[in-house]
Order: C-alpha cells, then sequence, then structure tokens
C-alpha cells in the first residue's frame, strides 16, 4: 500500500471538481448542522421533562371571601371539615405522593419571597388574603395530573385548581415541533447530499476513467482502484462535518441558552452531550458520503 | 498457457456469436499471430484471456487457473501476470516515460525501491535509454509503444497480450516495434499479438490462427497472413 500515491490521487480528484465538492461539503454541513439540530432540541426537551416530572405539583386553591368562581359564590368560603375532608381524599390518593397546606398567611408570604424581588409593584398591591390557602399536591408520577385534578376539581370548597402541566405541554409541543422539523428537513437534505455526491464522484471517476482504465489493466486490485473516490467522498463528508459541528455549537450557546435565560431553567444540555451530538453528526457525515460514493463506484467504475 | 475448450461468445445485442466453439492451446514461450478482419472475434480472445467478459459456453484456462472458478477479486492477481498493449498506447499524457512505467507497479503496491531499479530496466529493454524524462507528447508513435509496451512488461508478466500493436505506426517503425516484442518473447514470455499487418506477420513466420466470424479457419506454425486478404 502506498498512501503517498492514494493521497495524491484523492487530492487531484477534489481538486478537479473544486466546484461540486464545494456543493457536496455545503449540503452536507447544513444537512448535517440541521440534524444535530434537531438532537440537541431533543437532548433539551427530555433534559426540562425530567426537571418538571419531578416538580411538578398541582395546586388546589380553597374558595376563600371574594373568590369569583360561582361555586365559591353560592357557599361562601372553604370551612374547617371541607379542608379535612379534601386533605383526607388526597392523602387517600394512590397517585398522590405527598399533600402540603399552605395558609392565606404563608401564600401570601410566599408570594412575597418569590415575586418581591423581581417585581416590586405587584408584591406590594398584593394583600395577605388574596391569595386563598392552598394544597399543594406532588405525584407520584406526573402522568397522572388529570386523575387527581378530576377528583378534586368541583368538590365542596374548591376554587380551582392550577394547570400548569398544559402551559408546560404546549411549551413542550412547540419544541417537539420545532424538532421534528428540524429533522425532517435534515432528511431531505441528507438525501440532496447523497445525489450531489453521486453525481461529484461519477464525475470524478469519469474524468480519472484513463487512470483506472489502466489500473485494471494491469492488476491493481478493486479496492486500491476504489480507494481514492471513497477518501474523495469521505474528505467532502467530514469537512462538511465540522462546519456543521461549528452550526451545531453555535446553536447551543445562542438558542437554546436564551431559552433556558427565558423559562430560568436551570437545565443545560451539558458538554458531554454535546460532544456526542457533534460525534454523531460527523461520523454520520463521514458514512454517509462513504457509502454513497461506494454504491456509484459500483455502478461507473467497471471492475 | 492460454487454453480455449470449446469457447462459445455471444454479445447480448448480437445474434452472431463472436466466438463460436472455439479452441485453441498456446503453450508457454510461444508467439502467435491473431489475424482475420475486423469483427472475427480476435478482441474477443483478447479479452476472454483478462476476464473481462465471460464465455457463455465451453472453458478457458490461462496460466494453469480456470477462469470460471476465479473469483472477481482474485482477477487483478491474474491481471498481474498479462501485460497489454493496444493500437492506442493509452498513456497518461501528464506523467513521463518513467511514470508512466512506474504507474503499472505503483498501483500494485510495490515499494519505491523496486521501482527505481526496474523501470530504468525496462526503458532500457524497450530502447528508450536517455529518454525517460520525456514526456508522451514529445514523443513518435513508433516511442509511445513503446513506452506502453515497457509499462505491458514491467511486472515481468507470463503473457504479454498486443491488440494491434502496430495500427497506428508507420511500417518501418513497426519493424522496430516487432523487434521489441520478439526481445521480450525471448525471454520466456507468450505474445499473443491481434494483427492486420500482413508485412509483418509474414516476415516474422511465426504461429499464426486465423479466425472468420468466430470460428478458427487456419492455425499454422510458422505461417503467412494469407491470400485472401
Amino acid at each position: 500500500m502506498r498512501a503517498q500515491f492514494v493521497l495524491s490521487e484523492t487530492w487531484i480528484g477534489l481538486r478537479r471538481n473544486l466546484t461540486m465538492t464545494v456543493a457536496v461539503i455545503t449540503t452536507v454541513a447544513i444537512s448535517l448542522a440541521l440534524f444535530g439540530g434537531g438532537l440537541l432540541v431533543n437532548q433539551q426537551v427530555s433534559e426540562m421533562r425530567n426537571f418538571w416530572d419531578s416538580r411538578i405539583t398541582l395546586t388546589v386553591y380553597m374558595c376563600n371571601d371574594i373568590s369569583p368562581a360561582e361555586a365559591c359564590q353560592e357557599n361562601g368560603a372553604a370551612t374547617e371539615e371541607q379542608r379535612t375532608e379534601l386533605q383526607g381524599k388526597l392523602e387517600g390518593m394512590s397517585q398522590v405522593d405527598n399533600v402540603e397546606y399552605m395558609s392565606a398567611a404563608e401564600a401570601w408570604e410566599d408570594f412575597q419571597k418569590r415575586i418581591g424581588s423581581t417585581n416590586e409593584a405587584l408584591a406590594n398591591a398584593a394583600q395577605e388574603g388574596d391569595i386563598p390557602d392552598n394544597f399543594r399536591v406532588q405525584l407520584t408520577d406526573p402522568s397522572h395530573y388529570n386523575t387527581v385534578r378530576d377528583a378534586v376539581s368541583g368538590a365542596p370548597g374548591v376554587d380551582s385548581v392550577s394547570n400548569d402541566q398544559s402551559v408546560l405541554e404546549d411549551f413542550f409541543g412547540l419544541l417537539d415541533g420545532l424538532k421534528w422539523a428540524a429533522l425532517v428537513v435534515a432528511g431531505v437534505q441528507l438525501a440532496a447530499a447523497a445525489l450531489l455526491i453521486g453525481n461529484t464522484i461519477r464525475l470524478s471517476a469519469y474524468s480519472r476513467r484513463r487512470e483506472t482504465g489502466i489500473m485494471r489493466l494491469v492488476g491493481a486490485s478493486n479496492f486500491y482502484i476504489q480507494l481514492p473516490f471513497l477518501l474523495e467522498g469521505a474528505i467532502a463528508g467530514f469537512i462538511g462535518g465540522l462546519i456543521a459541528s461549528g452550526f451545531i455549537v453555535a446553536t447551543r450557546f445562542t438558542l437554546l441558552s436564551r431559552i433556558e435565560e427565558w423559562f430560568q431553567f436551570d437545565v443545560a444540555v451539558d458538554t458531554s452531550a454535546l460532544l456526542a451530538v457533534i460525534g454523531v453528526s460527523i461520523i454520520l457525515g463521514v458514512l454517509l458520503c462513504t457509502i454513497t460514493s461506494f454504491l456509484t463506484l459500483r455502478r461507473y467504475l467497471k471492475i | 498457457m492460454i487454453h480455449f475448450d470449446n469457447v462459445t461468445k455471444v454479445y447480448p445485442t448480437q445474434k452472431r456469436p463472436a466466438l463460436d466453439g472455439v479452441s485453441i492451446d498456446v503453450d508457454k514461450g510461444e508467439f502467435v499471430f491473431l489475424v482475420g478482419p475486423s469483427g472475427s472475434g480476435k478482441s474477443t480472445f483478447l479479452r476472454l484471456v483478462l476476464k473481462e467478459e465471460k464465455p457463455d459456453k465451453g472453458r478457458v484456462h490461462v496460466a494453469g487457473k480456470d477462469l470460471a472458478r476465479l473469483s472477481n477479486w482474485k482477477v487483478p492477481h491474474l491481471r498481474r501476470r498479462i501485460g497489454c498493449v493496444f493500437q492506442d498506447f493509452r498513456l497518461l499524457p501528464n506523467k513521463n516515460v518513467f511514470e508512466n512505467v512506474a504507474f503499472a507497479l505503483e498501483v500494485i503496491g510495490k515499494p519505491r525501491r523496486f521501482i527505481r531499479k526496474v523501470v530504468p530496466e525496462v526503458v532500457e529493454l524497450v530502447g528508450l535509454e536517455g529518454k525517460a524524462g520525456r514526456m508522451p507528447g514529445e514523443l513518435s508513435g513508433g516511442e509511445q509503444q513503446r513506452v506502453a509496451i515497457a509499462r505491458a512488461f514491467v511486472n515481468r508478466p507470463q503473457i504479454l497480450l498486443a491488440d494491434e500493436p502496430t495500427g497506428n505506426i508507420d511500417p518501418a517503425t513497426s519493424i522496430g516495434i516487432m523487434k521489441v516484442l520478439d526481445r521480450i518473447n525471448r525471454t520466456g514470455t507468450t505474445v499473443v499479438m491481434a494483427t492486420h499487418d500482413a508485412a509483418i506477420v509474414d516476415s516474422m513466420r511465426k504461429r499464426v490462427i486465423e479466425l472468420e466470424e468466430g470460428l478458427v479457419v487456419r492455425d499454422q506454425t510458422r505461417g503467412v497472413y494469407g491470400q485472401a486478404y
């Protein structure tokens, strides 16, 4: 095996078809960037799901004197019995992990603590009693959310049950949609990239048909004849993958960081996950190009 | 060395067989002319020896190997034992004489030291000493064919196939080419040469196999080209 010979043939091939090579690299880079972006969003979504699944709670607000809900208007503020009954009911449910009662005074204090620093006007405007007393219900599994909510909403003395779940679901749905859109576009792009590579390698094989014809006649092995073409594809795929990695890293530190900041989540896709996505993208690029080159050669380079 | 046993080859687009039940034996060290009009099956014979085509019927043995049983990945090794020369030289225009000959060894992975040693020897054998640095474009047709012969012979094949090697060369120069082929034959290499050149065949007085419409119509030791053409 003479590495220098193979490498120089590869280099000649890449240079001769420079425009096609550039087209291949660009297409591969874009498609892999979209693919990697899709993977990153996927990672981010599952991380955030985990984060929220352990924290998601149901808040059951009780009626007080100023509750606008119809049931509360009719029956007035919740009684001590209603509270005890509801607490018993919640604690008796198998889907419920833990129930915590928060009086109106505690709820107001908690509100002040959480909102006071960021939105002083709102905190000052709120008075004790504006937030009704409530039960914080921790679920064993967030998927039971609806069951528990249906069981307690409408119970005597209950004003409303918070539904932060649905807000989160909308958000996750949006991210899921983004992910799938990115992956579908990536798929189409990858198909286009494969066709381009096929065409490039075909041109390359055609422009070197003299050399390959002689190689065949003097008994060069098929591998030796094909290797420069395969390397040509692999190198284009690798460069495309490297450029895509740049895009992927940029996505991580701009788009995803923004999302985190916006929602004040403390869940970042960590460096090892980022490296894994980059690795997968580059390997995919190299494999795609090499395999396409190989299949093209089987058709256009008679052995 | 080359053994055809009742070989028939039909190309898919043609009705008439290119070779029709041909049996030919060529021994080691022989010099054989393959003559006959265009389309008589000479090129098909050469392509079958190289396993570029497969026979539809019959068996082909080359250098002791049954080609039907030779797997595709071993075909390159068969071709290393066969040198090929063509009418159109098939040199690489961007490589000089030395590089063109060396190319045949480079692509089968021979070490550089070996190449530096044997290429000048072969270049000298074909009568091109002192011209190793020339580009093909700077050489005459006869000289280019000598380069092609050097490339075919540099790996010391057991068989040299020549498909009308003098077809593009004037008669005076052709004699020189034939001398080179004769010299190669004297080293023990079997030479099979397809040709239309009556004068050359007549002057060499070697074995002549005449094909016509895919059939062997004459096989003569020390033969001549024939009267009909």
